[in-house]
């Protein structure tokens, strides 16, 4: 196991390597002069030699490169072209909030899709089941966007519950975590059912049944171990997914993290943000997967990697 | 019972607590609190608060001074002395005087800080430090508009001592002069300020000020809505008719300094004939697009330049004529249909691509077949910018924000020939005649013979039509009913300093 572990460490490495290549060459190939843009739109040529000068951005393409390599290297990811904060503090000041948001998020949708997927599966066909899928197929289809602004206009402005935006108090906190979580949870709610369904049909159910094991036992002892299995992986993807893709119920929500960051840099040109940011998802994404992978093999003793 | 009144108390108590703050949600945290560099209006607007210019632009255009007491120009205007306010300390004891003034202002200009406005001080040669509390500034060449810059947010005067106490960190520790101190910045979530106690003009009426970064317009007004925040900036359109329902809202509409137009490349075919940019401005309907596509909130342009601007005076009006239009197309030998493409950028302006397209349908009717054709912002810039040998834009819309408040900077890099592309004469206008009035405006010191030569200088430009003169912008800000006295500012700063809870 550890090996393995160790194995799949080394390989992320030409991933992640791969990644800042692409970045960098990404940002830097959209059209649109960044010193341009950082410059501000009523600059002079002398403004822009000077901001030109200042990030190297008059230097040859594969010097800029082989620069920005080595200053990784030594854990130096440069400084934010508009605010001149170095991006290492940038990110450590908006990061932790989207890993709040995306663990809130995460919470939602097992608290509530688990068990709505379970009721779903004990009753196949009712009108429970069929209302669970419902709101599953809803809670997939419904664009965040929408979804968020809702919440806002029915929730706050005029019921009055919770804040309308902002990090503050677990309040705070609920509406984004929902929003964020709508999606996750009708995934983990539909797949639940789905798994839950097919391991309660085996033969090994049936003998419990007829051992005359109480059928809650039946299914939380034995069942469900199994039918979470694959929901604990899917949840554990989606949760990777949650980091990297939070910017819109960031936005709606004015929650402090990284996608109101890099979205704000992208559209600056800011290079050094973008390509910090992208590298810390990056990373958090290949981490996440690697503990899932782990958390597997932990789970099922089945499954073997050496 | 007495629980009752215990909570009613705290009640009482945290809304007294509640009004000693106001909270302004603005569409993005800043980005810097050190004045040279704050180039975005979320930046300036808090940076406004802490740190103070030599002079102020009053929100009805006149300039006053603020940090100084007086002034005189010399030398044929080439010699600007400034004699500056006295007792009057920085938020950390430090004094304000000539000397502060010369270190911010030599700052200001360095080749190291890189400001972004740095050109607003082009002109400058050098500082003197006469005494303690007069400056003089030598400038290269007279340039009547220096006192328009020097009331622009970017040359406020900020402790030196913090400077160098903080070095690159002072972005994040402002210290001024200015009514408010700066207190603590959560980035992406709300920078607070305090009054300044001893503050040397008159005090705020509120103690504390909170402004935080609400990307979202609907999010800013349901903030308001529910009296989470006090102010919120940039209201979109959809929202408005629900707000001014409200009655605990008052939605306030002021006029910006910033014009939207369309240029044309004025020395290639088809736009080289001033009839033919004639015929385009007879050809779009300004009216039906402030009422339909802009909901009313504009200004239709009656010049290069808004109102509120010092130079300003309504020069003209192409009305609405869509057979005159014709007609000049006919004179200019332009056979129809007439194909052109007219770039457009998206979400930069207020109902940008909107607009743009309504202009598309007012052209086809006489005869003119425009294909828009849009960039991302980034893009645009970089097209919009090229020199004329590598143009390949025929007509554009831009905006153009006169931040000093000042014809000179709203005329000069825009119509002078001197400021082709890559500068900001991109419509690459020529006209001698012009070029002389400009520079003729820049040198005299006289208001009255300033604001006489840019009439002359704008019925010329006007009259050459190397633009479609859209509209200037109205910025629609919603403020809640129990805050009196709250300023927006025609340069896009939104000021807290004189606000009172009723």
């Amino acid at each position: 196991m550890l090996t393995y572990a160790i194995r799949r460490l080394l390989i992320a490495i030409p991933t992640l390597f791969g990644v800042v290549l692409l970045v960098f060459l990404m940002v830097r190939l959209a059209p649109g002069d960044p010193a341009v843009l950082l410059a501000g739109e009523f600059a002079t040529p002398e403004t822009l030699r000077a901001i030109r000068e200042r990030y190297g951005l008059d230097r040859p393409l594969p010097e800029q490169f082989l620069l920005y390599l080595g200053a990784l290297l030594r854990g130096d990811l440069g400084e934010s072209a508009r605010s001149r904060r170095p991006v290492l503090e940038e990110l450590k000041t908006y990061f932790p909030n989207t890993v709040e948001l995306a663990v809130a998020a995460i919470l939602v949708a097992l608290l509530t899709g688990i068990p709505l997927g379970i009721l779903a599966a004990l009753r196949p066909g009712s009108g429970l089941d069929l209302g669970v899928m419902t709101l599953a197929l809803l809670g997939v289809s419904m664009p965040v966007f929408w979804f968020g602004l809702l919440a806002i206009l029915i929730f706050s402005v005029n019921l009055g519950w919770f804040p309308v935006a902002g990090k503050g108090t677990l309040a705070h906190l609920v509406l984004p975590a929902v929003t964020l979580g709508v999606n996750a949870t009708a995934l983990l709610a539909r797949m639940t059912r789905g798994t839950l369904l097919e391991v309660l049909s085996q033969d090994y159910i049936r003998t419990a049944r007829a051992k005359g094991l109480r059928e809650r036992v039946v299914v939380f002892k034995h069942a469900l171990r199994n039918a979470m299995i694959p929901v604990v992986t899917v949840a554990g993807l989606e949760f990777g997914s949650l980091l990297a893709g939070a910017v819109i119920t960031e936005t709606i929500f004015a929650w402090p993290g990284l996608g109101q960051l890099l979205v704000g840099s992208i559209l600056a040109r800011d290079y050094p943000v973008v390509q910090g940011a992208v590298l810390l998802v990056a990373t958090s994404f290949i981490l996440v997967n690697l503990l899932v992978d782990l958390l597997y093999a932990w789970i099922d003793p089945r499954v073997r990697y050496d | 019972m007495r629980k009752a009144f215990f909570a009613l108390g705290l009640a009482l108590l945290a809304t007294a607590w509640a009004q000693q703050r106001l909270v302004v949600a603005q569409g993005t945290d800043p980005i810097t609190l050190d004045a040279p560099l704050a180039q975005d209006s979320p930046s300036a607007t808090v940076v406004t608060h802490i740190s103070e210019t030599l002079f102020e632009l009053t929100p009805e255009g006149k300039i006053v001074p603020l940090l100084a007491e007086g002034h005189s120009f010399s030398d044929g205007g080439k010699t600007l002395t400034i004699r500056l306010k006295r007792g009057i300390t920085f938020h950390d004891g430090t004094p304000f005087n000539a000397e502060a003034v010369r270190f911010n202002l030599e700052r200001f200009v360095s080749r190291e800080l890189a400001s972004p406005f740095a050109f607003l001080l082009s002109e400058l040669d050098r500082v003197e430090v006469v005494d303690t509390h007069t400056v003089r500034l030598r400038l290269k060449n007279p340039f009547a508009p220096i006192l328009a810059h020097l009331t622009h947010s970017s040359t406020a005067i900020q402790s030196p001592t913090a400077i160098q106490r903080f070095g690159a960190q002072y972005r994040d520790n402002p210290v001024g002069t200015g009514p408010y101190r700066f207190q603590a910045w959560q980035k992406g979530q709300f920078v607070d300020l305090v009054r300044n106690e001893n503050y040397w003009g008159e005090k705020p009426p509120i103690p504390q000020v909170r402004f935080i970064p609400v990307p979202e317009g609907t999010t800013r007004v349901a903030l308001v809505e529910t009296g989470q925040a006090h102010v919120a900036v940039r209201i979109p359109p959809q929202d408005i008719a629900r707000l001014q329902a409200n009655r605990a809202v008052e939605v306030v509409r002021t006029p910006s300094l910033r014009t939207i137009y369309i240029y044309f490349n004025t020395q290639r075919p088809p736009f080289n004939d001033a009839r033919v940019r004639q015929a385009i401005n007879h050809a779009v309907n300004k009216e039906e697009i402030l009422q339909f596509v802009l909901g009313g909130i504009g200004r239709i342009s009656d010049a290069p330049i808004a109102p509120g601007i010092f130079g300003y005076a309504s020069i003209g009006k192409y009305e609405y004529n869509p057979q005159r239009a014709q007609e000049l197309l006919r004179q200019a030998g332009v056979s129809t249909p007439l194909r052109v493409t007219l770039h457009c950028p998206t979400g930069r302006y207020f109902q940008d691509i909107q607009v743009c397209e309504a202009i598309q349908g007012q052209l086809r009717r006489v005869g003119v077949e425009a294909t828009i054709q849009t960039l991302e912002w980034g893009a645009y810039l970089q097209e919009t910018q090229r020199p004329l040998r590598e143009n390949r834009i025929q007509m554009a819309m831009l905006g153009w924000g006169t931040v000093t408040g000042d014809a000179d900077y709203g005329l000069y890099p825009l119509f002078h020939s001197s400021q082709w592309a890559p500068g900001f004469n991109r419509a690459f206008y020529k006209n001698p005649e012009v070029d002389k009035l400009l520079a003729q405006a820049r040198i005299s010191t006289l208001p009255q013979g300033r604001q006489q030569l840019y009439r002359e200088a704008m019925a010329r430009i006007w009259r050459d039509a190397p633009w479609v003169f859209l509209h200037s912008e109205v910025q629609v800000t919603a403020v809640r009913q129990e805050v009196q006295g709250f300023i927006v500012h025609p340069t896009e700063r939104y000021l807290a300093y004189k606000a009172r809870f009723r």
